[in-house]
């Protein structure tokens, strides 16, 4: 079976030099059945790379230990959905999944647009296939999942396996890397689209038309992605930590905040045809910046807790970047006539001049984040000497940067098109501006003095106010035309303009996230040794250990701690943090007990224990950060919404200048 | 006889195991300098206060040593030096603003000025299409023109 695995992705590999070839040429000469041919080829490229991951999946699920791949990341003790899930566990399988993910996309793109963008297609094509046949590349020829184990010139089965790292063996593990490389992958697509718009020197949008879904559904991909990494880090690693600024965390955010600046500054070409060389560069950045991410976390360039193994491949994920972004950046020197602006900015003070700093902003943070991902390396190759740096560098940097773009967020919607005058400013800014100041200065009275605390809870209700104005003043409108109930009224309205009030959704997640991050600011922690019978206290919280037992089965020995949890004289609940030993991979991990509430996290990690009668028990309060994966949620619906059709097309009155001020412009060049 | 003997072993060895962790107490005075230090585990990113990973070959290790030094009344400084002598200048958790390293702290700000400068740019090349207060009248086909727009989104609307 594993010959016919690997035989499937050397023909898919053979298949995508066809695909590119068929595409250029057939275009080239003007043969339809070549372009035809080609994009048939991008469907059976799917089919035979379905085909390995099948062989794959069935090697891994049944145990076939021949493979060094299935003996590396599985054993017989592991459940089936962990086994399924080894597929990505390492190095050689999680590249399968890009090429897998991404001939999905192609297959689907080339079926979407089977009879539009004609002209484009074969250069979309192209590009896709250009990065198949790199992925194909590497696992058909530089690291295939299908190398068997050898003892000489035989072939070795070793009976069972190393079994995955016990840490990956948790439930938003399975869907984490699936999830985020969807949505690094998904950015090839408008990258696609974009590069062929400027091979075929497109005078429109189209590209920007066309992949607007596919960026904000592979937006939402990346978004999703990094919030279940946050999520597992949390719930498993054991230090209560959500972030921890690692390399390849870094990595993943990168290109998720140039997609976001990409999805702003597209509405100013959408509606205003203006910044067309920016959002070429900003889609080119991010999608290079998704390569980026993967090179980072297969070269070995900086260390981290996800990084594979160091390997060879690492170069050719340097040449590839390096010869993309050349031929990007040529092209779009090459073609900067056809990316003029058909408009210009009118006023300092207008929406345009918002989004242009809410690009700068997200840009600001993606360069600090990338420059102190890599200082450490060029920092060493300068001075020879190494150097770290950790959290607290990228603290200072980012959260000053966070508090102004959450304050830009509350800005953009009080803020017209073109211009607004100061008056119109008075009247918008008014209530939000009073509101905030009011809760800054009832919580400074009530002691709170942590300054970047005080300006989060401020702004957070600043952009809540500026939201829910703005659903107001356009629902109470519909009400009174309609003599609609208001909450009627209101899905009317989001109906009406479901990309503008699911953006607004998107918004109100964002904030309910950065009440979450504040939260960090008041975390409680005390580590203390108890023996059953002992209690402590943390906070308003009295732990009491009850009981200390050790249990067994087939895949590890465990033992557990129950700890009845007080608030004054009531018992609340009791929490079970859980320390385990597997036994196939000879690794510890932690099972942390969390009592989730909306104010606050009691977090209890079984840290270890120098005496059998004894349990060493980190304990947190981690006030506010359930509403992290609050805003996850309330940002998933806003998505949603963004992707349901508006009851009234919106076909964009972009500002053309169609009288006065065209004569003027012309006047003036 | 076999099962029982490698399951002995297994539980011998997870007992070895689960023990090895030192008790990890921080104190605010550990707190205080161990935020200052990197914790060189290799997998975290995280400083010696805040490293909670499971059995960190470092971190603890770090603390104990804070502890013990600072139980001989050394200051926190000192403290620091004898952790940059021992594993070099990456032992701290930011490099120190000083030479070449100073480019670290600097280059976020020169992006978000040089932004900013671009940004000024372009709003100063902008300035010059502003379209002036006053305004010659439209002509009538432009006014027509103008209205059919108008009526069409309004269509849409209704």
């Amino acid at each position: 079976m594993e010959n016919l695995g690997a035989l499937a992705l050397i023909l898919a590999f053979c298949l995508s030099i066809y695909a590119i070839a068929g595409s250029i040429i057939g275009k080239w000469k003007n043969k339809p059945f070549l372009v035809l041919s080609a994009e048939r080829a991008v469907y059976s490229i799917w089919f035979l790379v379905a085909t390995a991951v099948g062989i794959l999946i069935h090697a891994l699920v049944t145990g076939d230990f021949r493979l060094s791949y299935v003996a590396q990341n599985t054993n017989h003790a592991m459940p089936w959905y962990y086994k399924v899930a080894a597929w990505w566990g390492g190095q050689a399988g999680s590249l399968m999944l890009w090429a897998f993910v991404l001939s999905t996309y192609s297959a689907v793109v080339v079926y979407q647009n089977r009879r539009k963008f004609r002209e484009m297609m074969p250069y979309v094509v192209t590009v896709l296939m250009v990065v198949q046949a790199f992925f194909l590349m590497l696992i058909a020829f530089v690291i295939s999942p299908f190398n068997v184990l050898m003892q000489g010139k035989g072939i070795v089965d070793v009976g069972d396996g190393r079994g995955l790292n016990p840490l990956l063996q948790y439930w938003t593990m399975i869907i984490h890397p699936p999830i985020l490389y969807m949505g690094y992958v998904g950015f090839v697509v408008p990258f696609a689209f974009a590069m062929a718009s400027l091979i075929t020197k497109q005078p429109g949008d189209d590209w920007i038309f066309t992949t607007r879904r596919w960026a904000i559904v592979t937006w939402f991909f990346q978004t999703t992605g990094v919030l279940l990494g946050a999520g597992w880090a949390y719930a498993v690693l054991g230090w209560g930590g959500y972030w921890g600024w690692d390399a390849v965390e870094n990595a993943s955010l990168l290109p998720w905040l140039t997609s976001t600046s990409f999805l702003h500054s597209v509405l100013m070409q959408e509606k205003k045809g203006m910044m067309k060389v920016w959002n070429m560069v900003l889609v080119s950045a991010t999608f290079f910046l998704c390569i980026f991410g993967t090179t980072l976390t297969r070269t070995g360039l900086v260390s981290s807790v996800h990084a594979f193994a160091q390997s060879p491949i690492g170069v050719y994920f340097f040449t590839f970047l390096a010869v993309g972004i050349a031929a990007t950046v040529y092209l779009i020197l090459d073609r900067l006539d056809y990316l003029k602006s058909e408009s210009h900015m009118e006023s300092v003070i207008s929406r345009e001049s918002s989004f242009l700093f809410n690009n700068l902003i997200l840009l600001a943070s993606c360069f600090s984040i990338l420059w102190g991902t890599l200082f450490p390396v060029i920092s060493e190759a300068v001075t020879g000497e190494k150097i770290s740096v950790d959290g607290p560098f990228f603290n200072r940097v980012n959260i000053p940067i966070g508090l102004f773009l959450l304050f830009l967020t509350g800005v953009g919607p009080l803020i017209a098109w073109r211009r607004s005058s100061i008056e119109s400013l008075k009247k918008a800014f008014f209530w939000p501006v009073a509101v905030s100041l009011a809760l800054v200065a009832g919580l400074m009275i009530s002691g709170m003095r942590h300054p970047y605390a005080l300006m989060s809870f401020g702004l957070c209700l600043f952009v809540t106010a500026t939201v829910f104005g703005e659903f107001f003043k356009g629902a109470k409108a519909i009400r009174a035309k309609n003599g609609m109930n208001f909450i009627a009224a209101t899905v009317e309205l989001t109906h009406r303009n479901t990309r503008r009030y699911g953006g607004y959704l998107v918004h109100m997640g964002v904030v309910a996230m950065f009440i979450g991050f504040t939260g960090a600011a008041f975390n409680l922690d005390s580590t203390v040794e108890a023996a059953k019978g002992d209690s402590f206290k943390l906070g308003r919280y009295e732990l009491k250990v009850r009981d200390i037992s050790d249990s067994e089965n087939a895949d590890y020995v465990s033992r557990k701690a129950a700890i009845d949890i007080f608030v004054g004289e009531k018992q609340i609940d009791t929490l079970y943090p859980e320390r385990r030993f597997y036994k196939a991979s000879q690794q510890g991990t932690s099972e942390v007990a969390i009592r989730r509430q909306l104010n606050e996290d009691l977090y209890l990690n079984f840290a270890g224990a120098n005496d059998p009668k004894k349990a060493v028990v980190q304990a947190y309060v981690f006030p506010l950060v359930s509403w992290i994966w609050i805003g996850f949620w309330i940002l998933f619906a806003g998505t949603i919404v963004c992707l349901t059709p508006s009851k009234i097309r919106m076909q964009y009155a972009r500002t053309e200048v169609v009288g006065i001020a065209r004569n003027y412009a012309e006047i003036q060049k | 006889m076999r099962k029982f003997r490698n399951s002995l072993l297994l539980l011998v060895l997870a007992a070895v195991c689960l023990p090895q962790t030192a008790t990890q107490l921080v104190t605010p005075e550990i707190r205080r300098v161990g935020d200052k230090l990197a914790c060189k585990c290799g997998v975290c990113n995280n400083t010696v206060a805040t490293c909670q990973m499971l059995e960190c070959h470092y971190s603890l290790p770090a603390r104990q040593k804070i502890a013990t030094l600072q139980q001989q009344g050394r200051s926190d400084d000192t403290i620091l030096a004898s952790f940059v002598k021992e594993s070099g200048i990456s032992a701290l958790s930011s490099p120190p603003a000083e030479g070449f390293n100073i480019l670290g702290y600097l280059m976020p700000i020169i992006g978000i000025v040089a932004g900013l400068g671009a940004i000024l740019l372009f709003l100063k090349k902008s300035k010059q299409y502003r379209i002036p207060a006053t305004v010659p009248p439209l002509d009538n086909e432009m006014l027509a023109r103008y209205k059919e727009r108008i009526d069409k989104d309004m269509a849409k609307l209704e």
